[in-house]
C-alpha cells in the first residue's frame, strides 16, 4: 500500500508527537510547516511553547528590531490555545510598547514560564498585568523595573524565580519572595545595598550576586545550595551591623545545606560578628564547600572557614582560593593559634578532593593545608596552585609542604604551575 | 526480534512475558527488558497478564512486530543499570539511524507504550531532520502531499510585516496569484498546447471573457464595468477547483493587469497608479517607454527581446521560495537593488508568456514618472 508515493507518517503521528517535534524546532521553521500541506496548515498554531530570539529574523544592518516585534505579534496573533510557555530573548530589541500587548495576551493565555531578555539599552518596566498571572510557575526577567501593585497576592504557583538587574523596592522584593510559598529556586542578581531578609519555607536553590550589605536567610530550611558573590562598596559601611553574627543569620537555619559556593566577600561577610568557635548547627548534608578570595592575613575569616569545615562531617570537596596580602599575611602574630585554640581532636572522615588556589604561601595559608592534610583519612588529592604574582616563595613552599604530616597514604599532592 | 536473537538472549531460569502484536502474532520476552515499558509494565502489575502464551499482553495497533523489535532492543540497552550517560549517548545515537518512514512509526509506537525517553529521542531525531529544510525538502523526506494552492502557500507572507520592500513582494505575488488563476482557467479549456501560437490580443480578449477577480480594483467611476465583473466572478466561482473561492475574493488584487482596457482604467484612477509606481519603478531597471499598452503587437525586435528578458526575470522571481526570498530581501537592509538580488529558478517558456500578460501592467506605469 502507498507504495509510490510512499504514506504520510509524519502527519498521520498524534498531536502531542507532532507539536513534541515543532517544539524541538526553531520557531521559524515550525511556523514553515504550515505550507507544507494541508493537514500541517494549522499544526504550529496550538503550539504551547514559543521561543523567540534573534535568529527568528534574518540579520541584517536595519529593520530587524521592526521585523522582530511584527514577527512576535503576528505569531500571537495566529496563535490559537494556551501558551505555557514564552522565552524571548533578543538582544535586539529594545523595550518597546508592543511587549506591553504581548504581555497582557499572555496573561490571558494560562501563561507558566515568562522569561523575558531584552538587549541592553533603556530599562522596560513590566506590565502590572504580570501579577495577573496566577498560574507563573517560572520567571525569569533581565534589565526591568518591577513595580507589584499593592493588590497583588503572589503567585501560587511560582516555583523559580530569577530577577537580573531588576530594579524593584527592597520591601517589594521581600513581599514578592514570601508571597510565593512554593518558591523551591531564588536568583538575584546586581542587587545594590541590599538589606534582605528571605522567607521561602520551600526554597532549595538560592543565587545571590551584588551589593547586598545585609542578608538573613530567615526562614529557608529546606535550602539545598547556595551560591552567593558579595561586592562591598567602598562609601558603604561595609556589611551591616557589627552587632549582629552574620554567620548565624545566614547559615543558622539552613540544616540540609549540601552545597555552599561564597565569592569575593562572603568570607569576610560571614566572619563579621563570628565569635562563637562552638557549632550550633552541623550541615550532615553538606558535601562541597567552595569559598573564594579568603585573606588568610584575617583570623576571623580563617576561623568562618574552621567552623564551616569542621560542623560538616560529610564534607567531601573543599575548594579553597586566596586573596592573601602576602606582605600583611607574612607578618603573623598569632601562629600559635594552630597549636593551641584549633580543633585538633577533628577529622574530616570524608574529605577526598581538596583545591587550594591563588596561594601565596604565607603562614595561615600552610597550616591551614599542614592542618587538613594531618587530619584527612580518606583524602586522594590535594591540588595547589599557587598564586600567579608570588614567584619567589614557590620553592619554599614546596620545601614546607614536603614536611607536612599526611593523614592518608592515599593523599597526592599536585603541585600546579601555569 | 528474530528467532535466533531470541535464542541467544535465553539463559535458564530467565522469567519471560508473552507479547501479541496487532497482526496476531506472539512472542515471548524477558521480563525485566517488557517491563521498561511503562504501558506493558502496568498491565502486569494491574492485571497479571502476560505470564503465559494464553494470556499475552495485546499492545497497541500502532505497535507492530517489526517496531517491537526495535523497541524491545532499545530496551535491553537502556534497562541495564550503571551504564554510563556516554554509553548510552553513542547508542541513542547509533539507534535512530534509519529511514525517515521507521522513525516516524517508531515515535508512534514509543508513544503508545508511553516510553517517553524513546518518543523523546525520536521527537529529536524528526526535529533535526526538518530543521533548515526548505518546504519542497520536507515534503519530499515526508511524502507530504503537495496539497495546498500555491495561493495558500504564498498567503502567509502577506502583511507578516509593513516594511515597503514585503509590500512590493505582496504585490509581485498578487500578480502571480492572477497568473496562476489565469492558468488554471486556460487549462480548464484545454487551450494550454495552443497559448504560444495565439496573438496577445486573442489572449487577451479570451481572458477579458472568463476573467474573474476584479474587485479590489474597480472604483466607483467604473460601475458598468462593475457589474459586468460580478457576473464573471460568479463563473468563475464554480470552475475554480480549489474550493477557495473566498480567499480569493479577498486577495489584495493589483491594478487589473490583463485587460486591454486597462488605460482607461488608469486614466480614471490615478491613485492606484501613483501607489504602484514606486515597487514598479524598484522592480523594472530597464528604460523602456510606452505610450500606449496595445502597442504589443507594434514592438521592435530590440525591445521586445528587452521586455521578454525581464518578464522572464520577474517569473523567476515569483517562482522562487518565498522564505528565502523575505530573507534575502530583509538582508539587503537598506540596497534596493532588488533586481540583482531577486533571481530564482527558471521558469518554463510558456508561464513566461503568461507573465508577459500579467507583468503589463508595469509598462504603463513607466510612462507616468
Amino acid at each position: 500500500m502507498g507504495e509510490v508515493l510512499g504514506l504520510d507518517h509524519l502527519s498521520d503521528l498524534p498531536q502531542s508527537i507532532i507539536e513534541c517535534i515543532l517544539t524541538r524546532l526553531p520557531i521559524r521553521d515550525a511556523i514553515r510547516t504550515s505550507i507544507l500541506s494541508r493537514r500541517w496548515r494549522y499544526k504550529w498554531t496550538t503550539l504551547t511553547q514559543l521561543v523567540f530570539d534573534d535568529d527568528c529574523v534574518a540579520m541584517s544592518n536595519d529593520g530587524i528590531y521592526e521585523d522582530l516585534i511584527y514577527f512576535i505579534t503576528h505569531v500571537l496573533f495566529l496563535h490559537e490555545g494556551p501558551i505555557h510557555k514564552f522565552h524571548l530573548s533578543a538582544t535586539y530589541l529594545q523595550n518597546t510598547p508592543d511587549l506591553d500587548q504581548w504581555m497582557l495576551f499572555l496573561s490571558r493565555k494560562g501563561i507558566r514560564e515568562l522569561i523575558i531578555e531584552l538587549g541592553d539599552g533603556e530599562w522596560f518596566r513590566v506590565h502590572s498585568c504580570l501579577f495577573n498571572c496566577s498560574k507563573l510557575t517560572l520567571l525569569e526577567l533581565y534589565r526591568c523595573e518591577l513595580d507589584p501593585p499593592p493588590t497583588f497576592k503572589g503567585f501560587l504557583c511560582l516555583k523559580s524565580l530569577k530577577l537580573h538587574q531588576v530594579l524593584i523596592a527592597p520591601e517589594d522584593i521581600e513581599s514578592l519572595i514570601s508571597n510565593c510559598p512554593l518558591l523551591e529556586s531564588l536568583a538575584l542578581s546586581y542587587f545594590d545595598s541590599l538589606v534582605l531578609n528571605i522567607c521561602a519555607p520551600n526554597l532549595k536553590y538560592l543565587y545571590l550576586e551584588g551589593e547586598f550589605r545585609d542578608i538573613c536567610l530567615q526562614n529557608t530550611p529546606l535550602l539545598v545550595a547556595i551560591s552567593v558573590a558579595l561586592y562591598m562598596n567602598d562609601e558603604t559601611e561595609p556589611f551591616g551591623d557589627i552587632s549582629d553574627c552574620n554567620y548565624e543569620k545566614f547559615l543558622g537555619g539552613v540544616p540540609y545545606l549540601e552545597k555552599l559556593t561564597g565569592h569575593v566577600y562572603f568570607t569576610k561577610y560571614l566572619s563579621i560578628g563570628n565569635s562563637a568557635r562552638t557549632l550550633p548547627v552541623s550541615y550532615i548534608y553538606l558535601r562541597s564547600i567552595e569559598l573564594h578570595q579568603v585573606s588568610f592575613e584575617d583570623m576571623n575569616e580563617i576561623l568562618v572557614v574552621l567552623r564551616l569545615i569542621t560542623s560538616s562531617p560529610n564534607l567531601e570537596e573543599l575548594q579553597i582560593s586566596g586573596s592573601s596580602n602576602p606582605v600583611a599575611a607574612s607578618e603573623a602574630p598569632d601562629l600559635d593559634f594552630w597549636e593551641n585554640e584549633c580543633p585538633s581532636n577533628c577529622t574530616f572522615g570524608k574529605l577526598r578532593v581538596v583545591k587550594a588556589t591563588d596561594m601565596s604561601g604565607v603562614p595561615h595559608e600552610m597550616e591551614f593545608i599542614k592542618y587538613l592534610l594531618r587530619n584527612c583519612p580518606v583524602l586522594e588529592t590535594m591540588s595547589i596552585r599557587p598564586c600567579v604574582y608570588v614567584t619567589d616563595r614557590r620553592l619554599n613552599m614546596l620545601i614546607e609542604l614536603l614536611k607536612f604530616r599526611r593523614a592518608s597514604p592515599e593523599a597526592e599532592i599536585l603541585f600546579i604551575q601555569e | 526480534m528474530t528467532e535466533s536473537a531470541m535464542a541467544v538472549v535465553k539463559p535458564e531460569m530467565k522469567s519471560y512475558i508473552w507479547l501479541q502484536t496487532a497482526d496476531g502474532s506472539i512472542q515471548q520476552v524477558e521480563e525485566e527488558v517488557a517491563m521498561f515499558c511503562p504501558m506493558i509494565c502496568r498491565e502486569i502489575l494491574q492485571t497479571g497478564m502476560g505470564s503465559s502464551k494464553n494470556y499475552a499482553i495485546s499492545l497497541p495497533q500502532r505497535v507492530n512486530p517489526a517496531i517491537l523489535g526495535l523497541i524491545l532492543d532499545y530496551c535491553r540497552f537502556h534497562q541495564v543499570p550503571g551504564r554510563s550517560n556516554k554509553e548510552r549517548k553513542t547508542f541513542d545515537e547509533k539507534f535512530i539511524r534509519m529511514d525517515t518512514k521507521k522513525l516516524c512509526e517508531l515515535t508512534s509506537a514509543a508513544d503508545s507504550l508511553q516510553l517517553k525517553p524513546l518518543v523523546d529521542l525520536t521527537s529529536r531525531a524528526l526535529a533535526r531532520i526538518i530543521e533548515g529544510k526548505t518546504p519542497e525538502e520536507i515534503r519530499e523526506t515526508f511524502h507530504l502531499p503537495d496539497d495546498l494552492t500555491e495561493e495558500e502557500k504564498l498567503e502567509p507572507l502577506r502583511n507578516i510585516t509593513d516594511d515597503p520592500r514585503i509590500r512590493l513582494l505582496n504585490r509581485l505575488y498578487a500578480r502571480k496569484r492572477k497568473e496562476l488563476r489565469e492558468r488554471e482557467k486556460l487549462k480548464n479549456v484545454e487551450i494550454e498546447e495552443r497559448v504560444d501560437d495565439r496573438s496577445v490580443d486573442d489572449l487577451l480578449s479570451f481572458i477579458n471573457g472568463g476573467d474573474g477577480d476584479s474587485k479590489a480594483v474597480k472604483t466607483n467611476k467604473n460601475k458598468k464595468k462593475n457589474r459586468r465583473r460580478k457576473d464573471q466572478q460568479k463563473d468563475s466561482s464554480s470552475t475554480n477547483e480549489n474550493g477557495n473561492h473566498d480567499k480569493i475574493g479577498e486577495l489584495d488584487a493589483l491594478p487589473c493587469c490583463q485587460n486591454n482596457e486597462f488605460n482607461k482604467i488608469l486614466a480614471a484612477s490615478p491613485s492606484r497608479t501613483v501607489k504602484s509606481q514606486d515597487s514598479a519603478a524598484a522592480m523594472y531597471s530597464s528604460k523602456i517607454d510606452f505610450d500606449d499598452a496595445d502597442i504589443y503587437d507594434d514592438l521592435d525586435p530590440a525591445m521586445k527581446e528587452e521586455l521578454d528578458r525581464e518578464v522572464e526575470d520577474f517569473a523567476r522571481r515569483l517562482n522562487s521560495d518565498w522564505p528565502e526570498r523575505v530573507q534575502e530581501i530583509l538582508s539587503l537592509g537598506q540596497e534596493r537593488k532588488l533586481v540583482t538580488v531577486l533571481t530564482g529558478n527558471g521558469s518554463s517558456p510558456r508561464f513566461t508568456k503568461q507573465v508577459l500578460i500579467g507583468g503589463s501592467c508595469c509598462l504603463p506605469i513607466r510612462v507616468r514618472r
